[in-house]
C-alpha cells in the first residue's frame, strides 16, 4: 500500500464508493464511528494510534470506508485481531468492528473470552439479525419464526441475547445504540473507546433487503438514565428485550460500567509499555 | 564406550528426576548423554519410563538392548526384561520403599554408584535439583549410594557440555531473536516452549499469552505483528489444523508470522505423547489459496535455537509465512552438546506501523490504497508479486545450511532424513559407508539434493511415518522416486542400533 486513501475534504473518510444497499444503517455507524473519532483526535488523540479490526459480512466493508489502521481479518474473528493489534502496541486504541453472524455464531468464543480478558478495545456490533452478505440465513439473535432459503421451516432457535451474555461474561462497558439514532451512537461509542477495558456496543440495525420483520422497532425503544447501575438492575434492563419480535421495550444506552483492571494494568510489561508510552522496538532486550 | 539405562515407573513418581539428576552429573564429568522420555497420556499411574544413553563420545540417540534398569515398580521389570544385556544390572525399588517419596532420589543415588562417580558429587546435585536443603533426600541418596557396589568407571574426562532438550532450544531461540510475544493454547508436545518462554519472560522483557484457543491466537499474533511486536505462536498437530485459515489471512496480508509446529501420532488425537513426522505435507500446503511460506525443521536442539532464530530473521524480511517443524523427539528428548550456537541474525522492523502511520492490511486482495478490491486487474497484479516473492524467498534461503550433510563424504550409500531421525541416523552410520544428507530446509528446498541423489549409487529414505513424506516432496521437486524406505509409524523413535541393522540389510 503505498497511496494515501482519504477522501478531499472529508477526515477519516476514504475515496472508496460505499457498496452497502442504499438505506443500510451501515452507512449511519460509519458516520457516528467517523464522528467519534474526530471528536476524539479534537479531545486531543492522535489520529494515526487509531487502529481497527473488522470480521467478513456487510459490517466488514467499514473498514474500506474509515480511514484508521486496521486489519480487515476473517469473518468471525475480528475480536482475538483487535487484542493482537493491542498487545502489538497497547499504545493504539483498537476498535473491533463485528456482526451478529461473524461475532455471535463463528466467533462466540472471543466474544466471551474477550470480556473475561478485559482487553483495552472498544467491540461494535453490527446487528440486523440476519447474514445479510450471504443473502439472509438466520444468526443467533434472529426471532424465532425467521424463514430463510437455508431455515425454510422458520428459525426456531430461541435468539440469544448479547447484553445479557456479555454481562454474564464479565464485560466491563456494556452498551447498545439504535443505528438510526446517529449522534446518539457517535457519543456511546466515544464513551466505550474512553473507558479503560473491554468495552461492548451492540448496535441494532435494520437490513433493508432480508428480515424485514424485525425493522422499523424505533417506537419501542427508549434511553436508560445516565447513571451508575449495579449488576442486578443492568440483568434486569437486559431482559427487558429477547430479540424476538413480541419484545415490547428496547432499551438503549449503556447499561453497565464498572472499571476493572483491564490487560494492560494486569500485565506488567504492558503496563511499562503504557505508562512510558513506549511500543515493543523501544524496550531494551 | 556406551551405556543405556533405563528408568521406569508410574507417573508422578518422578522418573525424570532420576534421569534428571544422573544426566546433569554426567554432564558435568564430562560424558555425552542423550535422554528419550516415553509416556502415556496419564499424569498418576501407568507406565513410564526414560532411556538414558551416556557415551564418552558425542551420541544423539537411544539403543535397544540395556545395560542398567532402574525399576522404581514391577511393572517396569516386566515390561523390559528381555531388553536387559546379559550381566545388566538391576536395580529394584523393593530395597528403598522405606523412602517413600525420595524413592527417585535413593534410586539415583544408587546409579550414581554403580557408574563409579564420588559420593559428594552426587550429594551437590541432589542438594542443587531440590532447590531446598531436603534432609530426607540427601539420606536418601546416600543410602541408595552406598548400596551398591562401582561397576563402572566414569571419572571426570575434559569434555565442556551442555544438556537441553528441543522446547528449551525453541524458546532460547526466540528469546534470541528478541520475541515480544509468544501465543499459544497447551497441546503436547508444544507446550514445553510455552512453558520455558513464560517462566522467562519477565527477566527478557517479553509476553507470552494464552488464549481461548488456536483459532485466537494465530489471529491475535497476527494483530500484534501488525501493529510492530516480534511474535510467534506454538501448537501441535489439531491446533494447526485450527489455524489453517490464520495461515492463509497471512499469505495474503503479509503480515509476518511464525508457527512452531511440534509434531505427534495422528490422525485425530492419535497417540498425543508419542511422536511421528506425520504433519510434513500439512506445514507445507495448510491454508487455502496460493501463497509463499518457509518450512524448515531441526533435528536437535542447537540446530532449534539456530533455525529458530533464521525463521524469525526471514519471516520479517520477507513479510511471509514461515513454519519451525519439530515434533515430539526432539522437543521433549534431552540433548548434550560440546557445541555453540551460531551468532544470532539481528531482526530489525524496518516497515511502516500503525501509530505512525495509517497501515491498512486486508483479507481480501488490495488495490494500491489498501482497500479491497474485486478486479482482474489486481488479481493478476497481486497474483504476480505472490510469485515473485517465492523467488524471493528461495534466494533468501539461499544464504542459510538448507542441507547437511554428514558421515563419509565420498560414500555411494546416501541416507536421506529430516528432522528428529538425525540422531539415529548419525549414531546408527559412526564407522558405516554411509552419507547422510539431512534436509533442514524443506520449503524452499535445496537444488543440491537432486545432486547428490544423481551422485549416489544408492539411495535410502528414512522417516518416521507412514507414507514418506519427505520422499514424496523429493519427487514432487526432481522426478525421482526412492525405492528404499526405512519407515517407522509405531509412535516410537529409532533405537540407533536397530536402525544400523536394518541400513546394513539393504
Amino acid at each position: 500500500m503505498t497511496k494515501n486513501p482519504e477522501k478531499p475534504g472529508v477526515s477519516l473518510r476514504t475515496i472508496k464508493h460505499s457498496t452497502w444497499c442504499p438505506g443500510c444503517p451501515d452507512h449511519m455507524i460509519l458516520e457516528a464511528s467517523r464522528r467519534a473519532i474526530l471528536s476524539l483526535i479534537k479531545q486531543g488523540y492522535k489520529k494515526e494510534n487509531f487502529a481497527m479490526s473488522a470480521g467478513v459480512g456487510c459490517h466488514g466493508k467499514i473498514f474500506d470506508y474509515l480511514n484508521i489502521s486496521g486489519i480487515y481479518g476473517l469473518h468471525g474473528r475480528p475480536i482475538p485481531t483487535a487484542i493482537g493489534i493491542k498487545l502489538g502496541n497497547p499504545n493504539l486504541n483498537v476498535i473491533a468492528f463485528a456482526g451478529d453472524g461473524d461475532t455471535y455464531s463463528e466467533g462466540m468464543a472471543h466474544f466471551i473470552h474477550a470480556c473475561r480478558f478485559n482487553p483495552d478495545i472498544t467491540l461494535i456490533v453490527h446487528d440486523n439479525q440476519a447474514f445479510s452478505l450471504t443473502t439472509g440465513q438466520a444468526t443467533p439473535t434472529s426471532q424465532v419464526g425467521y424463514k430463510t432459503k437455508a431455515e425454510p421451516l422458520g428459525e426456531f432457535n430461541q435468539p440469544l441475547n448479547p447484553i445479557h451474555l456479555a454481562l454474564s461474561a464479565g464485560a466491563s462497558f456494556v452498551a447498545r445504540c439504535n443505528a438510526r439514532d446517529e449522534t446518539h451512537t457517535q457519543k456511546i461509542i466515544e464513551r466505550a473507546i474512553k473507558h479503560k477495558g473491554f468495552s461492548f456496543v451492540e448496535v441494532i440495525q435494520d437490513c433493508v433487503v432480508f428480515n424485514l420483520e424485525v425493522n422499523d422497532r424505533d417506537n419501542k425503544m427508549y434511553k436508560l438514565l445516565d447513571k451508575h447501575r449495579d449488576m442486578k438492575m443492568a440483568l434486569k434492563f437486559a431482559q427487558e428485550f429477547n430479540y424476538n419480535k413480541v419484545s415490547d421495550k428496547i432499551p438503549l444506552g449503556i447499561f453497565y460500567q464498572k472499571h476493572r483492571n483491564s490487560l494492560n494494568e494486569e500485565w506488567p510489561i504492558l503496563n511499562k509499555l503504557v505508562k512510558q508510552k513506549k511500543t515493543w522496538k523501544d524496550l531494551k532486550k | 564406550m556406551r551405556l543405556n539405562i533405563l528408568i521406569g515407573g508410574k507417573a508422578g513418581q518422578g522418573i525424570n528426576k532420576v534421569s534428571g539428576i544422573v544426566s546433569k552429573i554426567l554432564i558435568n564429568q564430562g560424558y555425552f548423554t542423550f535422554n528419550y522420555r516415553d509416556y502415556p497420556s496419564i499424569i498418576r499411574g501407568g507406565h513410564n519410563f526414560n532411556v538414558l544413553s551416556i557415551s564418552d563420545k558425542n551420541i544423539s540417540s537411544h539403543e535397544s538392548k540395556i545395560d542398567i534398569m532402574i525399576a522404581l515398580d514391577e511393572l517396569t521389570k516386566q515390561i523390559h526384561k528381555n531388553e536387559i544385556k546379559k550381566n545388566g544390572v538391576i536395580i529394584d525399588y523393593k530395597d528403598f520403599l522405606k523412602f517413600g517419596l525420595n524413592l527417585n532420589i535413593a534410586l539415583s543415588g544408587a546409579l550414581t554408584k554403580v557408574l563409579g562417580i564420588p559420593l559428594k558429587i552426587l550429594l551437590s546435585e541432589v542438594k542443587r535439583s531440590l532447590s531446598s536443603d531436603n534432609k530426607q533426600a540427601l539420606i536418601a541418596a546416600t543410602t541408595g549410594y552406598n548400596s551398591q557396589s562401582n561397576k563402572y568407571n566414569f571419572k571426570k574426562i575434559n569434555n565442556h557440555l551442555s544438556l537441553m532438550s528441543g522446547s528449551q532450544a525453541v524458546a532460547i531461540g526466540a528469546i534470541n531473536s528478541k520475541i515480544d510475544l509468544y501465543f499459544a493454547y497447551p497441546m503436547t508436545p508444544a507446550t514445553g516452549v510455552l512453558h520455558e518462554l513464560a517462566a522467562k519472560q519477565l527477566e527478557h522483557n517479553f509476553m507470552t499469552f494464552q488464549p481461548e484457543g488456536e483459532i485466537a491466537a494465530v489471529n491475535m499474533a497476527l494483530g500484534a505483528s501488525f501493529s510492530g511486536a516480534k511474535v510467534m505462536v506454538g501448537t501441535s498437530g489439531g491446533g494447526f489444523d485450527l489455524m489453517s485459515e490464520g495461515l492463509s489471512l497471512q499469505g495474503i496480508s503479509e503480515i509476518p508470522l511464525v508457527v512452531y509446529l511440534a509434531s505427534r501420532v495422528g490422525p485425530g488425537t492419535g497417540i498425543p505423547t508419542y511422536n511421528m513426522q506425520g504433519d510434513l505435507d500439512i506445514a507445507l500446503r495448510a491454508g487455502h489459496g496460493e501463497f509463499p511460506r518457509i518450512v524448515a525443521s531441526p533435528g536437535d536442539p542447537l540446530e532449534s535455537i539456530e533455525i529458530t532464530n533464521e525463521l524469525m530473521y526471514l519471516s520479517e524480511k520477507f513479510k511471509c509465512l514461515s513454519i519451525l517443524l519439530s515434533d515430539k523427539h526432539v522437543a521433549e528428548s534431552e540433548f548434550s552438546t560440546d557445541k555453540k550456537p551460531k551468532r544470532p541474525l539481528k531482526i530489525n522492523i524496518t516497515r511502516k506501523l500503525p501509530g505512525d502511520s495509517i497501515i491498512k492490511s486486508s483479507s481480501y486482495e488490495q488495490d494500491d490504497y489498501g482497500l479491497t478490491t474485486e478486479s482482474a486487474e489486481f488479481a493478476i497484479k497481486n497474483g504476480d508479486a505472490r510469485i515473485e516473492r517465492y523467488e524471493q524467498i528461495r534466494n533468501g534461503c539461499k544464504n542459510f545450511e538448507m542441507i547437511k550433510i554428514h558421515g563419509k563424504k565420498d560414500s555411494k550409500n546416501l541416507i536421506i532424513g529430516w528432522g528428529s531421525t538425525k540422531g539415529a541416523i548419525l549414531d546408527a552410520i559412526k564407522g558405516e559407508d554411509f552419507k547422510f544428507l539431512q534436509a533442514i530446509y524443506l520449503k524452499p528446498m535445496s537444488d543440491k539434493i537432486k545432486n547428490e541423489i544423481q551422485k549416489a549409487k544408492n539411495v535410502i529414505l528414512v522417516e518416521s511415518n507412514l507414507t514418506g513424506q519427505l520422499g514424496r516432496l523429493i519427487r514432487e521437486k526432481t522426478g525421482i522416486s526412492i525405492k528404499n524406505r526405512i519407515l517407522k509409524y509405531d509412535g516410537r523413535p529409532f533405537r540407533s542400533d536397530e536402525l544400523k541393522k536394518e541400513l546394513l540389510k539393504i
